[in-house]
């Protein structure tokens, strides 16, 4: 996928003399708070206006953008197509669920117990779907989670194919201050912060030699080994973090609605997080989170006018494949380098 | 260590010099083929050693072989001594092999200063990949020297896709010393270089050694013969003869396996 490079490098900061640290930013970087003051701003419209139902709509589009980063960690950064990344995040909002349920209101509580859950889970799905390339590597994430959420839909304990309800809304506390998930705007803004840490912390390590590696197992893996890096370490280590980082959108799930169900797992849920890192432009975090946005809410709107909204995000995703090659993020970046390139060029 | 003596022994002790990179009865077979069948040699320290052959001799197998790219059906590979045989490329890399591929195989989609880097980066201590890259001082010290070196320092932000070919046939060498290997394995690193090139590659590649033992496969006889201290000449997967660039040279079985016709 030659296009994601070429927004890397718009996103290299390179090794660049010590510049002042604003005008280092990358462009992509630009983008990312562009999007969150809008993001501030909208809830702040929300607030004014009460209206919960955007506000957890907004909220609903940041945790599936948690799972469009994780597929984007292997897509975009690795070069590796998982067709089965909704298994961790239906396995973060089950344990998730379960805790809070079962164990103990505590959202720190369920989110380290989602991230363990997923970190095991990545391991021993890393080690088999990694002993395989290409195609066969897609089929094998593929079926693991099929494998997965036809489990879950099958165990009673689990709630079979209703899934678990009933999950208590819970007070998130952070030292002398605490927020209630109940609160759409606290509960916007929580996970709008986890988001933002998120992208800042995925953003650091894929430029850190770690993710140029990766970015070079993506440009052509068969030579990575000559250069004294294990490849297959370096590919389980990253769909263990893609895996986290699923798990732990998945963990907020519950938070938001109150249930899961296995529908978390299936499919649909990662095909569709596919199509929203490639709406949104492959290999740059912060496109992931803004086609992530913009799907949730045209599933939203068209889905108020006609039950065929899947036909319209189909037409959506092949427009975007065809017309932007870059996605959302490509087409701003463009925009954005030639308006900075004219300002620079002006006296 | 023995690479600490390697390193300093004088270039001038022609005889008697350690054997960094030893190949015995080296073999392996795809399917009923013989690639290569019962090579073996060795190749002193500080010396350039030149692997020669007609197409299909197995020159391009044999280096897959040292360098584990392939797994050897029989043999042994030793490095300063130690049994390297069937180690995989990143752990011999760790030991001090590098290599290069006759075909160009880089990352193209990456700068030609972050194809060095990258290649570099095994200097580094292994946490600094968690690091920001600023903090790899050593690796991006490397890389600048190597940009300086080759002669791509106004190419460095440039994709090592959009290099001219000579340029691309440099940036391969590089990034195959950017590990600062002891052994170094060079698959026709002239391939397609224009005569001008082709020149200064083999002044480079003798600069190289001394500090480095350098295992070469060639097509330019007269570049091997000028550069070489010892020769290496296979045919149909075998060794055929081995000696001084003089003594090979004046040898009929090569003439007829190699330089043919004439």
């Amino acid at each position: 996928m030659p296009e994601a490079t070429t927004l890397r490098t718009l996103s290299d900061p390179g090794h660049a003399g010590p510049a002042s640290r604003l005008s280092r930013l990358a462009p992509v970087h630009w983008l990312a708070l562009i999007f969150l003051v809008a993001a501030l701003g909208f809830a702040a419209v929300a607030w004014a206006t009460g209206n919960g139902f955007y506000l957890r709509l907004a909220t609903e589009a940041l945790i599936f953008a948690g799972l469009a980063m994780s597929v984007d960690l292997l897509l975009g950064y690795t070069g590796l197509l998982s067709l089965g990344q909704a298994l961790y995040f239906g396995l973060g909002a089950y344990v998730s669920a379960l805790v809070l349920r079962d164990v103990a209101p505590s959202f720190w509580l369920a989110m380290a117990a989602a991230l363990l859950a997923g970190g095991m889970a990545g391991l021993i799905g890393g080690v088999i779907a990694n002993r395989v390339k290409g195609v066969y590597f897609a089929l094998i994430t593929f079926g693991l989670a099929q494998v997965a959420a036809k489990t879950v839909y099958n165990t009673r304990a689990l709630g079979a194919s209703d899934g678990l309800i009933g999950i208590p809304q819970i007070r998130v506390g952070f030292g002398p201050v605490s927020l209630d998930t109940a609160d759409p705007l606290s509960f916007f803004l929580l996970v709008l912060g986890l988001t933002v840490t998120a992208y800042a912390g995925l953003s650091y390590l894929m430029d850190a030699p770690f993710g140029r590696t990766l970015a070079a197992i993506r440009a052509n893996e068969k030579r990575v080994p000559f250069l004294g890096f294990n490849a297959w370490r370096y590919k389980l280590a990253v769909y263990v973090l893609a895996a986290c980082v699923a798990a732990l959108a998945g963990a907020l799930y519950p938070m938001l609605r109150g249930f899961v169900s296995p529908e978390l797992m299936f499919f649909e849920t990662s095909g569709n997080a596919v199509i929203t890192v490639i709406v949104g432009g492959v290999g740059t975090l912060v496109g992931p989170v803004m086609g992530s946005l913009l799907l949730t809410a045209l599933r939203s709107v068209v889905g108020s006018w006609t039950e065929h909204h899947l036909i319209v995000v189909g037409v959506i995703f092949m427009l975007s494949v065809i017309f932007l090659r870059k996605g959302l993020v490509g087409a701003l970046l463009a925009r954005l380098s030639r308006r900075g390139e004219a300002g620079r060029t002006a006296p | 260590m023995t690479a600490a003596s390697l390193k300093t022994t004088p270039i001038t002790a022609t005889a008697g010099n350690a054997c960094a990179l030893g190949v015995r009865d080296l073999s392996v077979n795809f399917g009923g083929l013989q690639a290569v069948a019962g090579v073996g040699f060795e190749a002193a320290a500080g010396r350039i050693t030149s692997v020669i052959g007609p197409n299909g001799a197995g020159k391009s197998t044999l280096f897959n072989l040292i360098s584990g790219a392939i797994r050897p059906t029989g043999g042994r590979v030793t490095l300063d001594g130690v049994d390297v045989t069937g180690r995989s490329p990143d752990r011999l890399l760790a030991a001090g092999l590098a290599r290069s591929f006759q075909i160009t195989n880089l990352f193209f989609e990456l700068p030609v200063l972050e194809n060095l880097r990258i290649a570099a980066q095994v200097l580094e201590r292994p946490w600094h990949a968690l690091r920001p890259v600023g903090h790899s001082r050593r690796a991006l010290a490397k890389a600048d020297a190597l940009l300086e070196r080759f002669g791509l320092s106004a190419k460095a932000r440039e994709l090592a896709g959009n290099l001219s070919h000579g340029e691309q046939r440099r940036l391969e060498i590089a990034v195959a010393l950017a590990a600062e290997p002891r052994v170094l394995l060079l698959d026709e690193p002239t391939q397609g270089m224009s005569h001008g090139d082709t020149a200064d590659t083999g002044a480079l590649i003798r600069s190289l050694a001394g500090d480095l033992t350098v295992l070469l496969i060639e097509h330019d006889i007269g570049l091997v013969m000028s550069l070489s201290d010892h020769v290496v000449v296979m045919a149909q997967g075998r060794k055929i003869a081995e000696g001084p660039p003089a003594v090979v040279r004046a040898d009929l079985a090569v003439q007829a396996a190699y330089f043919g016709h004439g």
